[in-house]
């Protein structure tokens, strides 16, 4: 109960931002700039956008992409519709910052000795974001990687073994890698 | 034409309220099956090209982000522009919520009878505006989006939206609910006379020549005994004494009442002149008489 609770005080407070459409904004802006219209979620042809919740305490009503269950497909319909630059109006897919993938690899399986290359094939900056060290283990590029989930959604492990953070949770984790 | 709109003011009304509705029914199934001609909620609605932003939440964006929204601000012109004209003819004809507290009032009504009174008194002007400044400044000084949930009509549409592209429901329509219920057992039609942001953003693109309702005294043939242009209004205002602005939403329902009495009150762009109000007094000489 008390852990819900904290978990709910932690959404509240904005840490742990989830994934949001390409081109959102840093998460504390986003939540105020946002007006929750909802014409990203209808613009959105792969129905890849949600919408959050109230468990998602002051976010609720944000757009939300939960890459497990369907990721951007970096389309870039949703950033020129939104009014209130919340998506800022980027149109070209390099240019997407969402997140970044991090690959678990204790559980992705080319570590575990069976050859697999779901992410690195379905990856839209193929050959790029994800590469192939010594043609066996995948290895995501921070600065090539869009953050659009697809990789998490195509993984074969259950649960995926490639996971996409928001830009913004990723740096409060490094943060809390270096302490 | 402004005779066939006189005469059929109520059916009208009702038809544009339900289409509205009905729009918001069809756009999210529309761009379900891939049509974004039309999309967005009463937020925020894109026709083809064109953006039309609720201009409450353009307000809120400039106070709490401190920049300026550029499509926010041309967006927030066109509702601006309508209020300026016809006065909040939003609010009467196209509010969702307004639709189903006018129900939720005659339910009212009949539950409590007690609580309609023979003759309205309008409320006193500033407890509106400081409502209106409350509201931003919360939401100034913690940046809760306060605009964003107490709007209404883009909550009920954006939910409608939810339901019908996701088939998800938030938590925040149990707000609409709770707003429903304080109106009807407790506060008669409070949200829409005091709070709504949405309301008072509009409220405050009125001028001398917006229209609005006016009442001749001369022609007033039910007063002082009854009062059925008291009793057509949806928010209990009293539309035969001054001070109905800002609140008077000119949803007309006391001008099509009134055609079958003395036709009394009209529709009018004319600013309010001293001879009326002068008149308003005789009136009130009258019935204290």
């Amino acid at each position: 109960m008390f852990s819900l609770f904290r978990k709910f005080l932690e959404q509240l407070t904005g840490k742990h931002p989830p994934l949001r459409p390409p081109g959102a904004i840093p998460e504390k802006e986003f939540e105020k700039k946002c007006i929750r219209c909802r014409k990203c979620v209808e613009v959105c042809p792969y129905d890849s956008i949600e919408v959050a919740h109230g468990e998602w305490g002051i976010k609720m009503g944000t757009p939300i992409i939960y890459a497990r269950e369907i990721p951007c497909y970096l389309c870039m319909k949703c950033p020129p519709v939104c009014p209130s630059n919340a998506l800022l109006p980027i149109t070209q897919k390099e240019e997407v910052k969402m997140g970044l993938a991090v690959i678990n690899e204790v559980t992705c399986l080319p570590f575990n000795g069976v050859i697999c290359r779901a992410c690195y094939e379905r990856c839209p900056i193929y050959r790029k974001a994800i590469t192939l060290r010594d043609e066996i283990y995948p290895v995501v590029y921070e600065e090539y990687c869009t953050g659009c989930g697809i990789c998490e959604n195509v993984c074969l492990t259950n649960p995926s073994s490639i996971v996409v953070n928001s830009k913004h949770f990723t740096n409060i984790m490094k943060i809390g890698e270096n302490e | 034409m402004l005779k066939f709109l006189y005469e059929h003011l109520h059916k009208l009304r009702r038809a544009v309220q339900i289409l509205v509705v009905l729009v918001f029914i069809a756009v999210p199934i529309l761009n379900d099956m891939g049509i974004t001609i039309i999309f967005g909620t009463l937020y925020s609605i894109s026709i083809g090209n064109l953006d039309i932003v609720d201009p409450a939440l353009t307000l809120q964006n400039i106070l709490m982000v401190k920049e300026l929204p550029v499509v926010m601000l041309l967006g927030a012109l066109i509702p601006l522009a309508v209020a300026l004209l016809l006065g909040r003819v939003f609010c009467g004809w196209a509010c969702p919520y307004n639709l189903i507290a006018e129900y939720g009032d005659k339910l009212r009504r009949k539950l409590r009878p007690k609580s309609v009174k023979k003759q309205n008194r309008n409320p006193k002007n500033p407890i509106y505006w400081i409502v209106f400044g409350i509201i931003f400044l919360v939401l100034m000084i913690t940046g809760l989006p306060l605009v964003t949930y107490f709007s209404l009509p883009g909550l009920i549409t954006a939910q409608m939206a939810d339901l019908l592209f996701l088939g998800t429901v938030g938590i925040e329509i149990l707000l609409v609910l709770v707003i429903l219920l304080l109106e009807v057992f407790l506060s008669p039609r409070f949200w829409c006379r005091f709070v709504c942001p949405v309301g008072a953003t509009l409220a405050l693109a009125r001028s001398g020549r917006t229209m609005r309702v006016n009442f001749d005294a001369e022609k007033c043939t039910c007063a002082p005994a009854e009062f059925p242009c008291n009793k057509a209004c949806p928010i209990d205002l009293n539309p035969r004494k001054a001070g109905i602005y800002p609140y008077c939403f000119n949803c007309g329902e006391c001008v099509d009442t009134c055609r079958s009495f003395g036709k009394a009150l009209t529709f009018t762009m004319q600013p309010l002149e001293e001879r009326n109000i002068n008149l308003n007094h005789r009136v009130r000489e009258l019935e204290r008489s």
